[in-house]
Formats: C-alpha cells, sequence, structure tokens
C-alpha cells in the first residue's frame, strides 16, 4: 500500500486556508481510497493508517509531552479520535496534517492536564535505564552502539528535551513539527493555523531558546 | 550588520531561505565577527541535534489501539467485525431460532396426517 501511495497517480485535493493566502494541494489515489475505506470502517486500511502515520504521531506526541507512558497512551488516544471523527474529514487538507492537526490538540490539553496535576518535574523518562532503552530503540539507528555512545546519546537527548520543554506549547510545537518531524512551513501552517511569517519568526525564537539553554547546559 | 542584526538571520541562513544579498551580508559579518560565527555553530548544533531527537511508536502500539478501539465500540467499529461478531447474541440467535423452527416444521408436516379423507 505504501508502494502504492508513492506511485498512485495524484489528483487534486483541494484547497486549504494557509495564512492569509489560499494553497492547493494534491491527495493521491491512494490515500484518498485509503480514507473512503477507513469511512466504511475497514480494519485493514485502519492499521494501514497506524502504520503509515504510527511513527510521526508518536514521535511529536513524547516530544511534546516529554514522559513516554503518557506519550503512548495519548498518541494511542489521538487515533482512536481520528477513527471516531473520519467522517467528518472533508479532504480540505491533507489527512497527514489533519492527523497532526488532531494530535497537536491532544497535546496541548494534555499539557494543560499535566500542568495542573503536576507535583514533581517527571520530564523524560527519569530512569537511566529507560532513557538507555529509548536512545537504542531510535529508529535510525540500524545498529548497536558501545554502552559509553548509548549513555552518551542518551544524556544529549535527555538534555534536548529539557530544552524542549522549557518552550510554552506553541514555540514547542512550531520547533517539534519543523526540527523533529521536518514538515514544510506549508504543511506547518494547515497543523497549527498560523501564518507564514508568524511560523519562521516564532521558530526562531524558540529555536534561540534552545541554543541559549543548551550552551549554559554544555559550557 | 550588528550581532543583533545577524542572529536574526539565523533561522533564515539554515533553512537555505535567505536571499542572496542577506546571506552575503550576514557572511562578510561572520568572517569579520567570531562572536557570531560561534552563536551560529551553536545554534546549528541545537537545530542539528532536534533533528536526532525523532522517535518510533513502540511495538504493541498497533494492537493497544485495535483493543481499545475494540473495546469502546463494544466491537462494533469495524465493518468485518461488526459483520461476524459484534451483535452474535441477538443476529445468529435469532437466525438460528428461524432454521430450527422450519425444520421443525417441516418435519411434522410430512409426520402429520393431512386431515383430508380421500372420497369413497
Amino acid at each position: 500500500m505504501e508502494a502504492t501511495l508513492g506511485l498512485a497517480r495524484r489528483v487534486r485535493g483541494g484547497r486549504v486556508q494557509f495564512g492569509s493566502r489560499r494553497v492547493s494541494f494534491e491527495m493521491s489515489v491512494a490515500e484518498r481510497l485509503l480514507i473512503a475505506r477507513l469511512k466504511e470502517r475497514d480494519e485493514q486500511a485502519f492499521n494501514e493508517v497506524v502504520r503509515i502515520h504510527g511513527d510521526k504521531v508518536f514521535s511529536l506526541v513524547y516530544r511534546m509531552i516529554g514522559n513516554r507512558a503518557e506519550a503512548e497512551d495519548l498518541a494511542q488516544e489521538v487515533f482512536v479520535t481520528v477513527f471516531k471523527t473520519v467522517d467528518g474529514f472533508r479532504g480540505e487538507s491533507k489527512f497527514s496534517t489533519w492527523l497532526l492537526r488532531i494530535a497537536a490538540n491532544h497535546c496541548k490539553n494534555r499539557m494543560k492536564y499535566l500542568a495542573r496535576r503536576r507535583t514533581d518535574g517527571g520530564g523524560l523518562d527519569d530512569m537511566p535505564e529507560g532513557a538507555m532503552a529509548d536512545a537504542g530503540r531510535a529508529p535510525m539507528q540500524s545498529h548497536i552502539d558501545a554502552p559509553d555512545v548509548l549513555l552518551e546519546a542518551a544524556e544529549l537527548e535527555r538534555l534536548m528535551q529539557r530544552a524542549i520543554e522549557t518552550l510554552d506549547e506553541e514555540h514547542r510545537l512550531l520547533v517539534v513539527l519543523r526540527d523533529v518531524e521536518e514538515l514544510s512551513y506549508e504543511e506547518i501552517g494547515e497543523v497549527s493555523g498560523l501564518p507564514e511569517g508568524t511560523i519562521k519568526s516564532r521558530l526562531h525564537r524558540a529555536r534561540m531558546t534552545i541554543k541559549e539553554y543548551l550552551a549554559r547546559r554544555t559550557r | 550588520m550588528d550581532h543583533h542584526g545577524a542572529r536574526e538571520m539565523f533561522s533564515s541562513f539554515v533553512d537555505g531561505e535567505l536571499g542572496e544579498t542577506s546571506r552575503r551580508e550576514l557572511e562578510q559579518h561572520l568572517e569579520a565577527c567570531i562572536q557570531c560565527r560561534t552563536e551560529l555553530e551553536e545554534f546549528r548544533r541545537a537545530v542539528g541535534g532536534l533533528a536526532r531527537l525523532k522517535h518510533a511508536a513502540p511495538d504493541s502500539f498497533l494492537p493497544k489501539i485495535q483493543e481499545q478501539i475494540f473495546v469502546r465500540s463494544r466491537g462494533r467499529f469495524f465493518a468485518g467485525r461488526w459483520k461476524l461478531f459484534g451483535r452474535i447474541p441477538f443476529e445468529w440467535v435469532s437466525l438460528a431460532m428461524i432454521i430450527a423452527m422450519l425444520v421443525y416444521y417441516i418435519i411434522r408436516l410430512r409426520g402429520a396426517p393431512t386431515g383430508v379423507r380421500p372420497a369413497l
């Protein structure tokens, strides 16, 4: 199916508001078919969607929330919401950005809830073993590194996560979408609903904050 | 160009979105300013570090979502499952009862006298 998605003929999907202008986007025939099957409650289509978008959603939620258990729970909740509301998807934006928008809204709500509930600062997995295991699970890691390399990677990951957590939810979302998920500014506009200029200026401020944080911690 | 002006361009510079003139101005400033050069290096490292934070979903991710959806919808969400198992007790039991009644009726009808006497 993924191959079909790539090879499929591209068709006009619709137009979406992006900042002050309207941007047209394309949706593949395969993606349209997949969504149609989803609306018919096809279990295979459901599995396909989780396989295609699962990592992206989980990664976004994990970096926004900073806690693995919470992220797992929330990412599952995102997909449950997606399948409950898929009938309302009218194809006015890309399916992937629609899905990420749902994820972003869930994250914001959960962050507010956690901020109210938080008693101690349990950010990224507090157990070193957990961090080690997480570093080892990173998708780009195709071989097993030496323990000291893993430890260093886990420490760096923890530091980067702490840096992200110094940002407020809006800035955090932009940094995660752009620098972690590597979305284009257009896609970020669809997810966040912000105009391109605002995205760029906020993203710059967020990156500078992270840079300052890291510089202070590593000097 | 001053330090502040240079720093404001870091994001666009790193993203490769700076116009030709601005890029040249920034590069000239960077050549002369070690402070901004160091800061740009730190900036690049921060942005590069973020790109390595992608995280794969756990292996149990899909089964857990399936389970949640199945439990919450009481097995009625997926079309396939709905037809076969979603409403088992009512639909399958009533179908079985209809078949049983039909079989019983046919058997009784065959065995029972017609009640019609042949004409003498």
